[in-house]
C-alpha cells in the first residue's frame, strides 16, 4: 500500500511536468489550431540556455529567469518572423514550419552546445539526494519530486489566474473562441497570439529546467520523448481544454508509473512493465478517444455545410 | 501599359501536346540511363532508397492531400513490412515478392483497424493518435526481436537476409548486381505505385476520396459511403507504405527497432509537403529533392569552410535542412510541382479539349447562324 502511493507519487511528479507541457501546447493549440510540434525542442534549446548560464556562474533560479526571459523573446519572434507568415500562405504551412524549427532547434542545440549530445550534467532545484524523503503515511516522498509537484502547480495556478482574471486571458479566450468575430470586436489577435507563444515558450523553458533536474542531465534527444506524452496528454485532456491538460499529464504520469511498476507474479507481467509501460499507457489514450473523439474535456465543433 | 502577356494554349490530347509528353518521357528514359549506366552499388542504392521515400510520399498523398487525413504513423506500416521481409526470408525461406505481397496484405489490415479510429477522430487527434502509433512501434519491434530474433540466433537485428536477383535476369549474386536488381524493382514499383494513386485519383473514387477531404458532410449527403471510404484510403496507404519499407529493407539488408522511428514518418511528410501534396508527381520530385538535398549537406555541409570553425563537425547538415524546409514554405508553398506550374502557366497551359457532341458544336454547321447574331450579348447592350 505504501508502494502504491509512492508510485502515485512518483507518477504525479512527472506527470506535472507533462501536464505543465501540455498546458503550452494547449496555448498555442487554443490560439492557431496547429499542434506546435516544436514544444519540446524549443523547451530543450532554453534548458540548455540555463544549463550554460549556471555553467558560467549564474545561481540556478536566477538562469532559469533569465531564459525564460529569453524564452518570452524567442517565442514572440518565432510567431512575426515564422508562424504568421506562413500562416498567410496555407493552412498547412505553420505545421511544416513547426516540423522544419523541430529539426533546426534540435540541430542547432546540438551545434551551439557541442557536448549535449551524450548529455550535460544538470543541478536539481531541490534536494535530492538519497536521504532527502519526508515520510507520510509510510511512503517515502523525495522531496525534490514533492518540489517539482508544488513549482508545477504553482506555475498551473498562476496560468488559470492569468487564463480567468486578467484582460489578456480573456482576450486569449475570445480568439481561442472564434478569432474572426474577436478581430472584429477589436481584440488585437496578432499581438494575442504573439503572447500565446511567448508564453508557450517560458512554459517550456520552466518544464524543460524541471525534467532536466529530475534527470540530473540535458541532452540533445531529452526532450523528443517529453513532447510526445506531452501531447498525448493534451490530446486525453482535449486539446482545447486548459484543465483537461493538468488532468490528462497527471493521469498520463501515474499510469505510466503504476505499468512501469507492475508487480512480477501479477498475470501478463510478460508484457506489463517498465519496457512496455508507454505502449499501455498509450493504448488506454486510443481507447479513451474512441470513445470520447475529442478528448475528456475537449469541446467538439459543430460544424456547418 | 501592363503587360498582359498571354500564356500559349495548348489543346489536351493535341498534337503538340504529345510532343510536349514525348519530350518528358525521354527526358525520364536519359535520367533513369544516366542512374544506371556505370553506377556503383553505393549510388544505386541511393537511387533505390530515394523511390522507396517516394513511395512512401506517394502513399501518404493518398491519404493526406486526397483524403484529408493525416498520418504520422506510417513509418509504422513500413516498419512492420520490413520485419516481415526480415523475418520471413531469414526464418521461413519466403520467397522475396510473395512475402512482398503479404506483407502488404498484413499492412493493409493493419492500416484498417488503424484507420477505425480515423472515422471518428479529427484533424490534431487523428495525427495525435498515428503519433502514438509511431512512437510505440520501437518498443514493440524491440519486444519482437528480443523474444523472436535474440532468442534464437543471439543476434540483436534482423540481418542476413538477401534478396537475390532471380536467374531469368541474368543477374548474378553479387553486391554490384543486386544493386542494380534493386533499383530495376524499386523503379517498377515506384511507377506501379504511382499508376495506382493516379487511377484512383482520375475515377470515381479518387473523386468520392477529394469529396470527403473537402467536406464530409456534403460528401455523405451525395452519397459517399464515408467509413467505407476513409478506412479504404487509409489501409491502401498503409499497404503501399508497406512497399516503401519493404525496399528499404531489401536495400539495407538489416532492420532493427530503431529503422523506423516517427523520424522516418516526418521525412515522408517532409518529402511530400516539399514536392507538393495533392498533386500527382509531388511526392516523387519531393521525395527526390528531399533525399539528395539531404545527402548533399551531409557530405559536403561539414567541409564549407565559409561557415564559422566549429559548425564544421556538428549536425550542421540536419540544421541546413531544417531551414531549408522552413525557407521552403515561403518561396514555394505549394511545393516543387505547385511552384513549377505557377511558373509555366505564364508560358503555357494545357486546356481540355471542348466537349463535342451532335447538339453542342456549331461548328459542323457552321450556315444555319444568322450572321448577324451578336455573339455576346452583355457586349451588344453596352
Amino acid at each position: 500500500m505504501k508502494e502504491l502511493l509512492q508510485y502515485i507519487l512518483d507518477g504525479l511528479s512527472i506527470g506535472s511536468i507533462y501536464a505543465l507541457i501540455a498546458l503550452g501546447l494547449v496555448v498555442i493549440y487554443r490560439g492557431t489550431g496547429h499542434i506546435n510540434f516544436a514544444q519540446g525542442e524549443m523547451a530543450l534549446f532554453s534548458t540548455l540556455v540555463t544549463w550554460w548560464l549556471h555553467d558560467k556562474g549564474v545561481p540556478l533560479l536566477l538562469a532559469i529567469a533569465i531564459s525564460a526571459a529569453l524564452a518570452f523573446v524567442g517565442g514572440a519572434l518565432i510567431d512575426v518572423g515564422l508562424m504568421r507568415p506562413a500562416g498567410r500562405r496555407s493552412a498547412f504551412a505553420p505545421v511544416v514550419v513547426a516540423i522544419g524549427l523541430f529539426q533546426g532547434l534540435n540541430s542547432l542545440s546540438g551545434l551551439l552546445f557541442p557536448k549535449s549530445g551524450q548529455g550535460l550534467p544538470f543541478p536539481s532545484l531541490f534536494p535530492n539526494k538519497p536521504k532527502d524523503f519526508v515520510s507520510i503515511f509510510g511512503a517515502a516522498w523525495r522531496i525534490e519530486r514533492i518540489g517539482v509537484l508544488a513549482v508545477v502547480l504553482v506555475t498551473t495556478a498562476l496560468l488559470f489566474v492569468l487564463f480567468q482574471k486578467t484582460k489578456i486571458g480573456l482576450a486569449m479566450r475570445t480568439v481561442a473562441n472564434d478569432a474572426t468575430s474577436a478581430k472584429l470586436v477589436g481584440v488585437p489577435t496578432n499581438r494575442i497570439l504573439m503572447f500565446s507563444w511567448a508564453l508557450a515558450a517560458v512554459i517550456g523553458a520552466i518544464g524543460g529546467a524541471l525534467k532536466a533536474g529530475i534527470d540530473t542531465n540535458v541532452s540533445i534527444g531529452s526532450m523528443f520523448s517529453v513532447f510526445l506524452l506531452s501531447a498525448a496528454a493534451a490530446t486525453l485532456g482535449g486539446l482545447d481544454s486548459p484543465g483537461g491538460a493538468v488532468i490528462g499529464g497527471l493521469s498520463l504520469g501515474v499510469i505510466e508509473s503504476l505499468v512501469g511498476n507492475y508487480p512480477h507474479d501479477w498475470p501478463a507481467s510478460d508484457w506489463i512493465g517498465i519496457k512496455t509501460k508507454t505502449v499501455v499507457a498509450f493504448l488506454i489514450i486510443l481507447i479513451v478517444l474512441l470513445v470520447r473523439p475529442s478528448g475528456l474535456f475537449g469541446s467538439s465543433r459543430v460544424e456547418r455545410v | 501599359m501592363t503587360s498582359t502577356l498571354r500564356a500559349r494554349q495548348i489543346r489536351y490530347g493535341g498534337s503538340l501536346h504529345w510532343i510536349l509528353r514525348a519530350i518528358v518521357a525521354a527526358v525520364l528514359v536519359v535520367l533513369v540511363w544516366r542512374m544506371v549506366s556505370g553506377a556503383v552499388p553505393s549510388s544505386l542504392g541511393k537511387y533505390t532508397e530515394a523511390m522507396a521515400l517516394a513511395i512512401a510520399a506517394l502513399s501518404l498523398n493518398l491519404l493526406f492531400g486526397f483524403n484529408g487525413q493525416i498520418s504520422i504513423g506510417h513509418s509504422t506500416f513500413a516498419g512492420i513490412s520490413a520485419f516481415f521481409l526480415g523475418y520471413s526470408i531469414r526464418f521461413w525461406d519466403n520467397i522475396a515478392f510473395v512475402s512482398l505481397v503479404e506483407a502488404c496484405v498484413l499492412c493493409f489490415l493493419v492500416g484498417v483497424v488503424i484507420g477505425l479510429p480515423a472515422l471518428r477522430l479529427k484533424g490534431p487527434y487523428l495525427a495525435l493518435v498515428t503519433l502514438a502509433i509511431a512512437y510505440v512501434w520501437p518498443t514493440v519491434a524491440r519486444q519482437f526481436i528480443e523474444r523472436k530474433v535474440t532468442a534464437v540466433t543471439g543476434e540483436s537485428a534482423l540481418t542476413k537476409f538477401l534478396v537475390r536477383p532471380p536467374s531469368w535476369t541474368g543477374l548474378k549474386n553479387t553486391r554490384q548486381d543486386r544493386a542494380l536488381y534493386l533499383f530495376w524493382v524499386a523503379l517498377a514499383l515506384m511507377v506501379l505505385c504511382y499508376v495506382v494513386v493516379r487511377n484512383l485519383r482520375t475515377s470515381r473514387v479518387g473523386r468520392s476520396l477529394v469529396a470527403v477531404r473537402d467536406n464530409e458532410t456534403a460528401a455523405a449527403v451525395m452519397g459517399v459511403n464515408l467509413a467505407r471510404t476513409k478506412v479504404l484510403t487509409f489501409g491502401v496507404s498503409a499497404a503501399m507504405a508497406g512497399v516503401s519499407g519493404w525496399l528499404i529493407a531489401a536495400e539495407i539488408g538489416t532492420v532493427d527497432e530503431n529503422s523506423f522511428t516517427i523520424l522516418t514518418s516526418i521525412k515522408y511528410i517532409l518529402a511530400l509537403i516539399l514536392g507538393g501534396a495533392a498533386t500527382l508527381t509531388g511526392p516523387i520530385v519531393g521525395a527526390f529533392a528531399y533525399f539528395f538535398a539531404d545527402d548533399y549537406l551531409k557530405r559536403h555541409a561539414p567541409h564549407w569552410n565559409w561557415l564559422p570553425g566549429k559548425f564544421g563537425d556538428g549536425p550542421i547538415a540536419s540544421f541546413l535542412l531544417g531551414v531549408l524546409v522552413i525557407g521552403f514554405v515561403f518561396i514555394a508553398p505549394q511545393g516543387i510541382v505547385g511552384l513549377c506550374r505557377r511558373i509555366g502557366r505564364n508560358i503555357a497551359t494545357v486546356v481540355p479539349e471542348p466537349i463535342r457532341g451532335p447538339t453542342h458544336e456549331p461548328a459542323n454547321e457552321p450556315n444555319n447562324l444568322p450572321n448577324n447574331l451578336p455573339n455576346n450579348l452583355g457586349e451588344s447592350t453596352s
